[in-house]
């Protein structure tokens, strides 16, 4: 018999960051922790963002096409705010001044990692060359075009980054494996061209091949790791990176509430396409509700998923009505921070008012995904006498305000 | 099939052995703070271990920060410029200021970070006061270690500190006014060419593989350590006052639970997780026990070998010794390797 005792996760876990508990607390008590919260947050963000995506193919249906626009949204998107803001994050990564170059913009690019849960490591950082590999990507069922953009997302961050120190060398950044891709693992490879020469090519082929393959540093899937740095106790629950920046697990949390996979790359696409005039906004509107309702649908389609959630949320066997789905948006809505009032919640209606820019991280249409989502998941989740409605007389333009009840729709 | 990063490179062995055989130069700006004010020179020997009231105008001191537990904050180098003004040159200025801010107290003191005011110069290797009085209106020839002085660079004002991070006997740091760090580096150009001097552009090089190989420290590989487990203990002033002495003292009595020591892997295209590049670092095991992790593994271009440092239990590594890590077999040595 052995007496050892399993690591397990530091009372301490989580504290500080809701306001009551070191965990997320459902409508009947049941509480679920700090980590769990952060890795149920995660990848249901990435399968809205799979919905979304889907959204988008059917908007602007040419692969390459869409990856560009993508990769151009993403890449102006940070380059705007690192040119802007980046000083901070420079700061807090504690880029010395005597680096030159777009290297160094790679250090935001594993913190954030990290914080989303995508962990991995470094496995080179240099003037003319950066490697990043990752075990888990929570995001890796979004998409290929997502893959790609968030590469422009890294160059420019960099590239904004080098810009505030002497000048210096260029990378560019390649994703040559991607988990979305089958790969095991994704792998990011930022090379200068000066020192290593390739052909040029469109702004979203930035999938390689790059001329530094032989450096690649390939981990086996016997030493991936599973968790971040702040759950692992191997770390101390602590990110560190080689510049001494520390997080704790309160990283996840932050990071988790202002970036979102859709949020993130797919709607800023959206926004410029229309913009541009190259998408029209009923359009935009219809295809977003009609895909984002039939994939809240498949959600509780099946008998089973519908007891993985009275699981999960700890509700009574016997209830079934649209307070099931208003526990399963609150858990939601705890997790990622969001702010919301209920103002009715019981076997006739439940009605919460949220804030809406937290919710949607200040991209509109994310909202409306999130109400289209979980009208489809009213519908199967009860039985389809249920809606979930937006109510918008009466609501300030800040708030959202949905309320599920039963009605008739003769359209719907 | 995996090839070493660095063994292949060669950029980055020209950039390195430049500095060793010849002389190389290269951007080298820390962050510095200023501290100035009557009560500076208490300030200071409050806050760093070793001192620094004695330190005469024109001379620099390298020294640790620690916390009220005796872990390093930071290892910096103070500078005294003046009777109440003094440098402070670290790379974790955001946490230096924040800890100058908790700790000032009824000290009469200002400090600035100035970072943004000057760029500095390395100019490294054993021609480099060759190159150094190439360039200067005073030759440096009697400049002594960690001593500086005001010079001019074709009219232009330079502060010419005797100093370097690679190891080498003969090293400078050319102090210039930010706005003229553009015509400074072609100036440095047009003095290193008739030397054949190399720039060193490689972060690695200048980071890592010069100073690992002279046993010197970089960021992460002192963080939450004390001065005895890295051999930064001598010239600790134990008659002053300083933060975390009470601690320091403890560890000074009982004996540090760790220590730095260095490994060498001759297998060349390998690569072992450190903490250098961020996370825990790859454990070393001894009869399959833990007894240390890997801080920092990079390359030798001296010995033409993979070297670095772990952080060990105290006694459990000894040098000469072969241990296995992650299934490679390494040689353990000083952390000196020149």
């Amino acid at each position: 018999m052995s007496k050892k005792i399993d690591a397990r996760l530091p009372k301490k876990n989580g504290t500080g960051v809701y306001e009551s508990y070191a965990a997320i607390r459902s409508p009947w008590e049941k509480l679920v922790s700090y980590k769990d919260a952060m890795h149920y947050v995660s990848r249901y963000n990435a399968t809205l963002s799979a919905a979304c995506m889907q959204a988008l193919r059917i908007l602007v249906p040419d692969y390459a096409e869409r990856a560009q626009d993508m990769c151009e949204a993403a890449y102006q998107k940070l380059y705007y705010l690192m040119t802007n803001y980046g000083a901070y994050a420079m700061d807090e990564h504690n880029v010395h001044p005597f680096c030159r170059g777009s290297f160094v913009g790679a250090l935001t690019g594993d913190s954030g990692d990290e914080a989303l849960l995508m962990c991995g490591r470094v496995q080179d950082f240099g003037t003319y060359r950066a490697e990043k590999e990752l075990d888990v990507c929570d995001w890796d069922i979004v998409g290929s075009e997502l893959c790609r953009a968030t590469t422009q997302s890294l160059e420019a961050t960099s590239r904004a980054w080098s810009e505030k120190l002497r000048p210096g060398t260029q990378l560019e950044f390649h994703m040559v494996e991607a988990k979305g891709c089958g790969d095991c693992h994704c792998r990011i490879v930022a090379e200068s061209r000066e020192k290593y020469p390739m052909p040029s090519h469109a702004q979203w082929e930035c999938f390689g091949p790059v001329a530094t393959a032989d450096q690649i540093k390939f981990t086996e899937e016997k030493d991936m790791v599973k968790e971040s740095m702040v759950f692992r106790e191997e770390c101390d629950y602590t990110f560190t990176n080689g510049t001494n920046v520390e997080h704790d697990d309160s990283s996840v949390a932050d990071l988790m509430g202002r970036s979102n996979a859709a949020a993130g790359y797919i709607f800023p696409t959206i926004s410029n396409l229309l913009r541009q005039g190259k998408l029209d906004e009923k359009v935009v509107d219809h295809v977003l509700w009609c895909v984002c309702e039939a994939a809240g649908k498949a959600v509780y389609g099946e008998h089973y998923s519908r007891e993985g959630l009275r699981n999960w949320l700890g509700a009574p066997a016997d209830l079934n009505d649209g307070r099931l789905m208003g526990g399963h948006i609150e858990m939601f809505l705890q997790a990622l921070r969001v702010p919301y009032e209920i103002e009715a919640f019981n076997s006739e209606e439940v009605v919460y008012v949220i804030d809406r820019n937290t919710l949607s991280v200040f991209e509109p249409k994310l909202a409306d995904a999130y109400v289209a989502y979980w009208y489809g998941m009213t519908r199967t989740l009860v039985n389809a006498q249920w809606f979930l409605t937006e109510e918008k007389e009466g609501t300030p333009a800040d708030k959202l305000r949905i309320k599920i009840a039963k009605k008739i729709d003769k359209f719907c | 099939m995996y090839r070493n990063v660095y063994k292949y490179d060669d950029m980055k062995r020209k950039e390195h052995m430049a500095v060793r055989e010849n002389v190389g130069w290269y951007l080298w700006t820390h962050q510095l703070v200023e501290v100035k004010g009557e009560d500076t020179a208490a300030f200071l020997d409050k806050l760093f271990t070793k001192p620094i009231a004695n330190l005469k105008v024109g001379k620099e001191r390298y020294t640790t920060m620690l916390d009220e537990n005796a872990e390093i904050i930071d290892d910096v180098v103070v500078f005294r410029l003046e009777e109440q003004r003094y440098w402070v040159s670290t790379l974790f200025a955001t946490y230096l200021l924040m800890w100058m801010g908790a700790h000032k107290g009824e000290y009469k003191v200002e400090f600035e970070n100035v970072t943004s005011q000057y760029h500095m110069y390395a100019v490294q290797g054993p021609k480099s006061r060759d190159m150094v009085n190439a360039l200067v209106k005073n030759n440096v020839d009697d400049l002594k270690f960690f001593s500086f002085v005001d010079n001019e660079v074709d009219g232009i004002p330079v502060m010419i500190n005797r100093a370097g991070f690679t190891g080498e006997k003969l090293g400078y740091e050319v102090y210039v006014s930010a706005d003229q760090a553009e015509v400074m580096e072609q100036k440095l150009k047009a003095a290193g060419e008739p030397l054949g001097a190399v720039e060193v552009t490689e972060f690695q090089v200048m980071a890592w593989t010069l100073p690992t190989e002279a046993g010197f420290y970089y960021m992460r590989d002192l963080r939450h350590t004390n001065p005895f487990e890295v051999g930064l203990e001598k010239g600790i002033d134990w008659e002053k006052d300083f933060i975390g002495k009470e601690a320091l003292l403890k560890v000074k009595k009982e004996g540090a639970a760790r220590e730095m020591v260095g490994f060498t892997v001759d297998e060349a295209d390998i690569y072992i997780r450190s903490k250098h590049l961020g996370g825990p670092g790859e454990a070393v095991y001894v009869n399959d026990e833990e007894v240390g992790r890997v801080s920092k593994f990079v390359y030798s271009y001296v010995q033409e070998k993979n070297n670095g440092y772990i952080l060990a239990r105290k006694g459990a590594l000894k040098v000469g010794d072969h241990v296995d890590i992650h299934g490679y077999e390494a040689v353990i040595t000083e952390t000196n390797f020149l």
